[in-house]
Formats: C-alpha cells, structure tokens, sequence
C-alpha cells in the first residue's frame, strides 16, 4: 500500500453512517403502507393484483354499513408497490419507512386500523444493567452468518464500512460452534433447511436465530413454490424477524440493537427444538469414492466465501484433483413461478434471479415481452434503462472486488468496496425507489422519471468513484502482495471459455472479445461509446482487473447516457394490433428470446406465449450456469486448496443464478 | 456463411424455419436433432447456450430444444423438436458440445427426459425429491404447497 493511499484513508471522514438513523436515506424508498380509509372504496383491485397475496380485503363497519379494506402480511409482502400503482383512488401508498421488526409472525399482519397509522420508529430504550455477564453477552455477539438467500445482500453492508457490525461488539463467525447468534439471510428450501438444523444445533447454548426478510417466515415471494420451507418455526425456533424484501440494512441494526436489549435484560432465547420430520430433514451423507492417498473435503454452503452453493473437492495432498459443485440451494423453480403469475406481475419477479445484478433481468425480460407485445417505447425510457443497468453493474462489480477483498484475506478492500458500494445502491435508490430490486421496468416503459437532481449527483459520485478507482489501484492491482494472490491462479484460456459457454468478464478477462452490448446493441448502447474492456492473462487477477475497468467504462456510459438522454413518453401502452398494455392484459401468441450482457455475462429469456395473460413457458439461461457449474472445476484443477475462494470469487457466481 | 447452413437446416432437414433479427427458430423431426446439431457446430456454432424443454400437454408432447450462437456471424439458432410425452429419450448433445451434459441433466430431473449418451443423469438441484417431476404442467405447485405445507 502507497503512502498516499494511507495517508487519504486516515485524513478524510469515515465512511460509517450514524446510527440508530433517524429515517432511511431517501423518501422514494418503498416501505410500510399507509391506507387512507377516507378514500379507499373496497374495490379490492389491490388484492386482485398483489402477486404474492399479501393482502386480503377485510370487513368493518356496522351490519348494513359495512365497507371492505385491506389488510396487508408483511411476512409475504416483497414492496413492488404494484398495489400502490393499481389503486384508483391512491388510498394506498407506500411510505419509505423500512423498520417492520417483530418477535412472532402474527404480528405482521397489519390490519387496516393499522395500516391507517403513519409510521413511526420508537427508538427501543436500553434497559438498565444487571448483571456484568449479561451486559458482557450483549456486547459480544458472534454472528454466524448464513447467506441462505438474497437478504444476505443487505447483511453484507453491515461487514462493510457503511454501517460497520464491529461498533456493536459483533464479530462474524465462519464457525457454529463459536457462535451466539445465527442470521438467517433469506429464501430457505428443504435442502438449504437440513443444513441450517444442523448448523443449529452445533451451536452452543445461549444461542439466538434471527431471520431476514419475508421468505423464511412466510414463504415470501416464493410462497407457491414446491421447494420453499414456507414457516422456519415449525423446525427450529426463531427470536426475531426482520421483514423486508429484503429488508434495508437500518432495520437489520433495529433488530441488533433490539437483540442487545433483550440479552442484557437476562433473555436467554427460546427454548431449543429441532423437528427433523423424522429424520427427513437430516444432511445425508456423502459417499465419495476415494483411491488411496487422496481426501475429500466440502466447500460450503455455510464457508464464509461460498455463498449457499457447495463443491466436493478430491484433494491429493494440497492439490484439487477433482471439484464436483452441488448446486440447488436456491432453487426455487422461478421459471415455472412466472407460469403462474401475468406478464405484469412477473415484474417483480425477474430481478430476484440474481440478487447482485438485478437490473439486467428486468431488461432482459421486459426486452423478451416487448417483443412479444410488438411495442416501441420511448428513447428516454431506453436511455433510463441503461442508466440502471449500468449503475446496477457499477455495485455488482464492487460487490464482486469486496469478496476478493475477503477471499484474498485483505480486509481493508471489503470494507471500502463495500463502503463505495452503498453510495451507488443510493443512487439507484433515487432512481427507482429500491436499493437491490428495482422494480423499475413494465412493459411498455418504467415506473419514474429520473429525479430532477440525479444529473448532479451523478456527478459527484463519478468524480468520487473516479478518485476511488485509483485508490483500489494502490491497495490491490499494484500492490505485490494482491499480485501475489492473484496472478497466474486460475488459469482460463480463451478456446476453453468459448467451447464451455463462459462470457462476461469471465471470458473477455481471458481475450475472448464478446459482449452483448456491442454484439446485439438493445437499449441505447448503440448510440453511447464505450470500450469492451479485454485482457490476455486469463487468470483471476485479469478477470478482477477486467471488473475494475469496466466499472470506468460503465460510470462513462451513465455521463454520457445523462448528457445525451431526450425527452419522451415514460410508457406507451398501445402495442401491436391495437392491444392496450396493463396489468392483466394477455400477450399474442409466440415466442421470443432476448438476450442483454449482465454484470456476469451473456443473460437470456425465452418466452412463450400460448396467448393468455400469463407465460405458457419462461426459460432463463443466466451466466453462471456454465460458468460456475462446468467450468470452474476444471479452472480448480491441480490448484492449491488454499486458493479456491480467491479463484471460485474471480468467477464471480451467484448461486441463485445457476439454481433459479 | 450461416445463412447458408440455415438454408441446408430448411431443406435437408425440412425445418420449419423463422428469423427475427439474430435470432433464427428452426423445428426439425426428432431423426434430425442430432444431426442438426452436429451441422451447426461445424459451421462455427461454437457455444451451445442452453438445453431445455417445454411440456405441451394438451398434444401429449415434448419440445426439447437447444440454443446456440456463431460468434463470427453473430448468430443464435434455437433448434428444436417434438417427442411424445411417454418414456422421453432423445439423443445427447454432449458429444458436440461439453456443456450440453449438465443442461440435459436440468432437464433431465426438472422434467423427466432421457438423453442417450449422458452420463451424468443424477439429480442435480433437488436432494431427496420424491414427487413428480416438478416442471411438468401437470403437477401444480399451488396444489402441492396446500396439501403439503412446509
Ligand atoms: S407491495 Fe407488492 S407484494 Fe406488497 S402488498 Fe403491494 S402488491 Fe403485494
Ligand atoms: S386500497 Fe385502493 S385498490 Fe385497494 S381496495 Fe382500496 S381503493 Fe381499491
């Protein structure tokens, strides 16, 4: 590390937000609702629309005065905000208040009365100190995290430097067995389940579960799919429960700050039960074969740099002689999903693919669906759309260069990744109203116009980012230590990446000079220049690298994607042959395949359409599949044990990619 | 040329054929898949994007497909065919491409097809599943998560 980049990290301000806040950080954030019972006349389009059936009309009133009214379940409902947008009469809105933190999940039923009151944080009183060791407990929680879903995203920024886990004692713990506390992050299936029981149970007594968002409650978005644990309580016990979709990372210091409370006050946790429906729900042996010599060890779903995603791997003394991946923990049969819900509701659910990028699966799909509809929207629709995809690669990059960070043991690149990281989910955020699902796009147009300040925030960002690019040169790519980690490990040659199907930085990190945007131009990346960033070394400092440029590439496309954007409708809702777009309106029969480049590569939709208002058949072919699931064991191969995160995090997976 | 090798896909193997920019959609008889296959990829169809399928149960059908691109053409062809929806088979492609195998294996468990010639037919997403093949259209999921709450 140069002098002057330890010289800049001691002399300007911290990165870590104050807390508890007052109020998250931007009022278009969709949070709580409000109903208005003035205006809302029990026409029940909310219900007919919500896709996840968060919410239910209810009765009030007087025998022959009675009027129906919603009643929302915060432990299904994900914030699209399409109930906002259907409602005739705007009697219901979505507040930006994030903090929806209970001890039991009937207390996320809102009932209307409720639903009526604004929201307000009660900011939890600490209790007075009784005991030294209790106090002791609470200010020394070691967390173990499972990522077990996507709310891990909004887990993460709490390692980083924005909101900074360490000032409240906690400390994460790769380990079970050391740990006090165990984070549910998200989505749970009956594979992921087996090991969270048994993660459970290694822990020792006092031990507290929280969980993230709505799926482990409720089932969440995924309520009607085969493979969703849809109530974590009826197998292990739960203390609290954040909901959100996923929840932003205030509430998450709400429910610590709560936790330290409660521990301090003498709680002890539940008491502790596990249901394994008979042994249905035990982690089944392997039976590797193993020749003489040689051992095999797992790798995940619960190691720190995993993900929920696992690989056996054959060791003959250090060196991986074989890595055999087993994917599946979160798949939730998405394409199937779309089956059951329209081509409008099916907005909600695209994105959630891939938590890290999920702007590109809102282009994708809503660029399959255009298709299919014939409609032509506005070039500033266009134009805003690769604004947010853009941004929304600028973070999954710098998530990407924050798991390097970690997987290289350079702590300091984590945090400050990360740190850099929330200044641009805060930009999507004024964008389009959500940090890490967007939601922004419908067919035929988005759902808001750009702020009237985002030209000059932009700016400032840019300049900033442009400052901190440097600084990542300092600390990593010029640095011989990161070198060292980094340089000749995970060898991918060109031919290879091609035969086996692996794009994005991935390839072009290995000369392979293809990408989507300048291949099959969609959007506006026909008229925006830029260059398709491409190295020669092939191995995982090249695709780190790759990543690194590309986030300069992509800041200059949103600078110039502002200067050059025109003025134009934001949704155009007649399409081919007089069809009138809306949300329950049927597509014409057909099929279409729409491709974009995603943070991690070539991304596909296929529809089918059979001529109702819901596909007949949606495939998704992500980025990681080939990547991850039949490359990477041959990039591992005869690499040193030692290195597998730091070449299994260059590939950059998203586990919920590959499993769908 | 690649619109030339689609034009031998038209005729030699009577496929049905449609274009909408890059995107070409050919329908052959199962007899020709293989052989389609092993066409494109010696005429610089170099990456093989996916294998998948859709259950058309109102005709007691299959389609299985495949989808691949020809980089110096800038090219994507989805090839696809009909197999009757009783004991699937169908031939591998991962003899042509690599990757082929673990597509076929998705497709394999999520709906229950065969490929000849795929050794790596194992579950690959579901551990312990005993139900229906998910992805079939006669297996609902709404039903399912009802009778069977978890
Ligand atoms: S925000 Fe979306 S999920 Fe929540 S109640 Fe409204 S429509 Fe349903
Ligand atoms: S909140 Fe709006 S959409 Fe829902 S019932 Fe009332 S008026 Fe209708």
């Amino acid at each position: 590390m140069s002098f002057y980049a330890e010289f800049r990290m001691l002399s300007e301000k911290a990165m870590t937000f104050n807390f508890p806040p007052e109020m998250p950080l931007t009022e278009v954030f969709r949070g709580r609702h409000v109903l208005d019972m003035e205006k809302c006349v029990g026409c029940g389009l909310c219900e007919k629309i919500c896709p996840n059936l968060a919410i239910t009309m209810v009765e009030r009133g007087e025998a022959d005065e009675k009027r129906s009214y919603p009643q929302v379940d915060y432990g299904k409902c994900c914030f699209c905000g399409l109930c906002e947008d259907i409602c005739p009469r705007e009697a219901l809105k979505l507040s930006h208040f994030p903090f929806i933190v209970v001890l039991g999940r009937d207390a996320l039923v809102y009932p209307p009365e409720k639903l009526a009151e604004p929201p307000k944080l009660e900011h939890p009183v600490p209790p007075k100190i009784k005991g030294i060791t209790n106090w002791a407990i609470s200010r020394s929680f070691w967390v173990n995290f499972f990522f077990t879903g996507c709310c891990f995203i909004e887990a993460a920024p709490w390692v980083g430097s924005g909101f900074d886990m360490e000032r409240f004692g906690m400390l994460a713990k790769g380990s079970p067995r050391h740990s006090d506390v165990l984070l549910i992050g998200g989505y749970v299936t009956v594979k992921t389940l087996r090991r969270i029981l048994r993660i459970y149970e290694q822990m020792p007594c006092p031990k507290y579960v929280i969980t993230l968002g709505c799926c482990p409650v409720n089932g969440g978005t995924y309520w009607d799919s085969y493979n969703t644990i849809n109530n974590l309580e009826k197998y292990m016990p739960v203390d609290i429960m954040i909901a959100g979709c996923p929840p932003r990372p205030e509430p998450i210091g709400l429910a610590v700050v709560l936790a330290m409370n409660a521990v301090q006050s003498g709680y002890m946790g539940k008491e502790e039960k596990v249901n394994k429906e008979e042994g249905f729900l035990e982690v089944p042996s392997v039976e590797e074969s193993r020749e003489e010599g040689e051992y095999s060890i797992p790798f995940g779903p619960q190691h720190p740099a995993s993900g929920n995603f696992d690989v056996y791997f054959k060791l003959e003394g250090e060196h991986v002689k074989s890595a055999r991946p087993n994917p599946g923990y979160l798949h939730r049969g998405f394409e199937k999903l779309m089956e059951y819900r329209t081509w409008w509701q099916n907005i909600m659910l695209v994105q959630r693919v891939c938590v890290l990028d999920g702007a590109s699966y809102e282009l994708s799909y809503i660029g399959a669906v255009e298709k299919l509809a014939g409609v032509e929207v506005s070039r500033r629709v266009k134009y805003l759309r690769t604004i947010q995809a853009e941004l929304c690669r600028i973070q999954s990059h710098l998530l990407n260069l924050g798991l390097i960070g970690g997987a290289t043991g350079f702590d300091t690149m984590v945090r400050i990744a990360w740190g850099d990281r929330e200044r641009i989910l805060l930009l999507l955020e004024k964008l389009t109203g959500g940090r890490i699902y967007h939601i922004y796009n419908i067919p035929g147009g988005v759902r808001r116009d750009l702020p009237s300040n985002f030209k000059d925030d932009f700016k400032k960002e840019m300049k900033y980012m442009l400052k901190q690019l440097d600084l990542y040169d300092n600390l990593c790519f010029n640095n011989p230590v990161f070198n060292g980690r980094t340089k000749e490990l995970g060898v991918l040659p060109g031919d290879m990446a091609v035969r086996l199907d692996v794009t994005g930085p991935n390839a072009r990190a290995s000369g392979v000079r293809f990408d989507v945007r300048k291949a099959s131009p969609y959007e506006t990346y026909d008229e925006l220049e830029f260059n398709v960033v491409t190295s020669e070394g092939s191995d995982a400092y090249s695709r780190v690298l790759c990543r690194r440029k590309e986030i300069e590439e992509s800041l200059y496309i949103v600078e110039n994607a502002l200067e050059k954007i025109p003025g134009g409708k934001l949704f155009e809702r007649n399409a081919k042959g007089g069809l009138r777009l809306s949300p329950f309106s049927p597509l014409p029969k057909g099929e279409t395949i729409h491709c974009v480049e995603s943070a991690r590569g070539e991304l596909c939709f296929h529809l089918v359409s059979n001529g109702k208002n819901t596909p007949y058949r949606a495939k998704i072919r992500g980025p990681t599949f080939d990547s991850i699931l039949v490359a990477m064991p041959k990039v591992l191969e005869d690499e040193h044990v030692a290195e597998i995160p730091v070449i299994y995090w260059s590939l950059d997976n998203c586990p919920a990619d590959h499993d769908r | 040329m690649a619109p030339s090798v689609l034009e031998v896909l038209k005729q030699e193997f009577q496929g049905e054929y449609t274009r909408e920019k890059v995107f070409s959609f050919v329908k052959v008889q199962k007899e020709k898949y293989f052989d389609a296959a092993k066409l494109l990829r010696e005429n610089g169809f170099e990456r093989l994007l996916t294998v998948s399928a859709i259950d058309w149960l109102d005709e007691n059908e299959f389609e299985v497909y495949f989808l691949v691109y020809n980089p110096a053409e800038n090219v994507y062809v989805k090839v696809s065919t009909r197999i009757p929806r009783e004991n699937p088979e169908i031939q591998s492609l991962s003899s042509i491409w690599e990757n082929s195998a673990m597509h076929e294996r998705e497709v394999w468990e999520l709906f229950g097809i065969t490929f000849e010639g795929n050794t790596m037919l194992k579950p690959l997403f579901l551990e312990g599943w005993k139900g229906p093949h998910p992805f079939l259209k006669d297996f609902d999921w709404r039903k399912y998560v009802k009778e069977f709450p978890m």
